[in-house]
């Protein structure tokens, strides 16, 4: 690409990406009346990253995550900053669609685009790409970044994660990336400092379990717009801030529940989130849900309760039962519809569905994603058993589809109300 | 006596209709839509309030629904034309136990999927172009320089296999119809192949959250016998088409405003 067309992209970009940034702020901020005041650090950091060039970064190397299967402890412990890199931004989906078939997927085409600009979402200055093999569209997007002149490490995961060979390939393969880390910060993996790793990943973990779990109150008392924005804040945010912010949220939110303050009206129906990750900006979805009166309580995405759900559970302090056990985070609880079977997914959906109480199950997949628009019809099925309605939604980063999909949201939320009534 | 209004804007016509208190059809109007919205909608709400002889302050509700349902500031209150659909279904049909409902509108299509009680159980509506919709006979009656109420005529008296259109876009179909015409082929014919086109469509669609007999089939283009026809065929099941169809929406809309008032007083009082 020439110089001077290079330049008028990232300048068009970059004023795009701020519109939509802008646009999905002020939605998320001033449709709803009842933003719990801790949620203020979340809007600030968002402001800051991508309406006004992005917070300062400190000097620590910087590794790019593909996918959330990358397990974060041991880039944390070579003494890196972990960046997950999948954008849902539409001006960098535009960007993006000269790399990829014009069908693929609105996230993976984002995300080139933002990495073949450099100029944004963490893309500036990064040390190595990790790439897990998840999807079809995903390896590839990995090689094409060795193209634009970043160092990527492929990290081969298994197709299926049940069984014993598929765990010892994975963690192989875990180990073997271990060393790339090393060779790449020259900071050797002690097991003190994959301890410590563990440790501060999982008080993160643990701020936002306490969030998670206090949506299972009756009354909604926050929303799901809100819990969003502050997972998404954890693909870039300095962790212990993140922490920091995340505990005095929930704070916030018990002291809700305390003085019987709720976020939300008793008879809004209540929503389980599932399939393709909504990212900032692009809260298309959820947010006509909620502005139709819903509540998304829980949610089954990557991009946010499958990020943070899970903890490391290691008997001994020594490398050779922490690194497994670090991999088998990533792999055994993940309900990625790459992996061959369906059935943990779907268990997991209709769990959450009890456990929280949810009224209707909104499935969104990005056109072009084959893995979640494979499973819509087995895990519609499972849940039309169970007696809980579906609300599929195929849509991408654009914003043409906003009105018919109001429609369907709205008409969704209605056929729902009724058995929320009937619930409070 | 108190009167509830339900008003579908949709994007080619608004609908209005009026129920009293016992929740019988009081009046009705269908006016085209234009480009102002709220304007069109206020004078044709009036001219039929005059009509009827009915004051404005005793219409105790007013619910809009359809496209441009958030365009109304004088609504109590928006409701989504598919919630609307479903009530105005339940409302004419009574008990003759519909299960599904086929809608096309002026630029969208939907099927809806009913439980016992009439309540959605499931519903779809096409994508985000105008293919398979009522735009779709306006642009056939446009080329063949007639009037959308002619096709159903057309269609009836079509003699040989009705012509396969392929495109589905309304844009491409527009210059393949003239390409037809140009050939030879007769307007019947070509009429007929339209009308099974969309008829096709709407049935894959349906199709994906599945067909249950008895099937009602509303919107504009239910006035049309042709369509009516080609979508039996294609259904392979017979349908029941009200006698208004373009309205079946706005009396939903009017049956819950009634409803909604009703509810209201009752917090009211308790």
């Amino acid at each position: 690409m020439d110089k001077e067309r290079r330049e008028r992209l990232i300048r068009t970009t970059g004023v795009h990406l701020a519109m939509e940034a802008t646009e999905t702020l002020r939605q998320v901020v001033e449709e709803f009346p009842d933003n719990p005041r801790a949620m203020d650090y979340f809007y600030d950091l968002f402001r800051a990253e991508y309406c006004g060039g992005g917070a300062k970064k400190n000097g620590a190397m910087r590794i790019g995550m593909l996918c959330v299967q990358a397990p974060e402890e041991l880039i944390r412990a070579a003494g890196a900053v972990p960046v997950r890199l999948c954008s849902g931004s539409h001006a960098f989906d535009q960007a993006g669609a000269e790399f990829m078939p014009a069908k693929a997927c609105s996230l993976v085409k984002a995300t080139l685009g933002m990495l073949s600009l450099r100029t944004a979402g963490g893309a500036e200055r990064l040390d190595l790409v990790v790439n897990p093999t998840t999807c079809e569209q995903k390896k590839k997007a990995g090689e094409l970044l060795e193209d634009f002149g970043y160092r990527v490490h492929h990290l081969e995961m298994p197709p299926a994660k049940d069984s014993e060979e598929a765990r010892i390939y994975w963690q192989r393969s875990v180990k073997k990336f271990a060393a790339v880390l090393e060779e790449t910060t020259g900071v050797r993996i002690t097991k003190q400092r994959l301890a410590k790793a563990i440790r501060t990943t999982g008080m993160a973990r643990s701020a936002y379990r306490r969030l998670h779990e206090l949506a299972k109150w009756p009354r909604p008392l926050i929303r799901g717009k809100d819990v969003m924005l502050v997972t998404n804040a954890y693909f870039f945010d300095d962790l212990d801030r993140w922490t920091a912010a995340v505990t005095e949220l929930a704070d916030e939110i018990e002291q809700r529940r305390e003085t019987n303050l709720p976020g939300a009206g008793k008879h809004a129906p209540r929503i389980l989130f599932t399939g393709s990750p909504p990212i900032f900006p692009n809260l298309k979805l959820p947010l006509l849900i909620e502005q139709a009166g819903g509540v998304i309580v829980v949610d089954e995405v990557c991009s946010s309760s499958r990020l943070l759900h899970d903890q490391v559970a290691y008997d001994e302090q020594a490398l050779y039962d922490m690194v497994p056990a670090v991999a088998d985070r990533v792999l055994k609880p993940c309900t990625c519809p790459v992996f061959l079977s369906s059935q943990d997914r779907v268990r997991r959906l209709l769990d959450l569905a009890a456990s929280f109480a949810v009224d209707g199950v909104v499935y969104q997949s990005f056109a072009g994603c084959m893995p979640y628009a494979l499973e819509q019809r087995s895990v519609g099925q499972a849940l039309v058993n169970a007696n809980i309605p579906m609300l599929s939604v195929e849509t991408d980063y654009g914003p043409d589809d906003q009105g018919q999909l109001s429609t369907r949201v709205e008409a969704f939320i209605e056929s729902l109300r009724g058995k929320a009534r009937k619930r409070a | 006596m108190r009167y509830f209004a339900g008003i579908d804007m949709g994007s080619t016509a608004i609908k209005i209709a009026l129920v009293d208190q016992q929740g019988s059809l009081s009046g009705h109007t269908v006016v085209p839509t234009g480009s102002f919205f709220q304007k069109n909608t206020l004078e044709a709400l009036q001219l039929l309030l005059r009509e009827r002889g009915i004051e404005r302050s005793d219409v105790a509700y007013l619910l809009s629904t359809g496209y441009g349902r958030k365009l109304l500031p004088e609504a109590d209150e928006t409701i989504s034309e598919i919630t609307a659909n479903a009530a105005g279904a339940r409302a004419i049909a009574g008990s003759a136990a519909i299960r599904t409902i086929i809608n096309i509108g002026g630029q969208d299509s939907k099927v809806l999927l009913l439980d016992a009680d009439g309540h959605i159980r499931n519903f779809v509506m096409n994508d985000k172009c105008a293919a398979g919709t009522g735009r779709f006979l306006e642009m056939t009656a446009r080329n063949l320089g007639t009037d959308v109420g002619e096709l159903g005529n057309l269609h009836c008296r079509s003699s040989g296999a009705p012509l396969s259109i392929t495109s589905t876009c309304t844009v491409f179909a527009e210059s393949e119809i003239i390409s037809l015409l140009a050939r030879g082929h007769g307007k019947e014919e070509l009429v007929a192949g339209v009308h099974y086109s969309i008829a096709r469509r709407i049935v894959r669609l349906a199709r994906q959250i599945g067909i249950e007999d008895r099937v009602f089939f509303d919107g504009g283009p239910a006035l049309n016998s042709g369509m009516v026809a080609a979508l039996e065929d294609e259904l392979m099941l017979q349908v029941v088409v009200p006698a208004a169809p373009q309205l079946t929406t706005a009396i939903g809309a009017a049956t819950l405003a009634r409803t909604a008032w009703i509810d209201t007083g009752e917090q009211v009082n308790a």
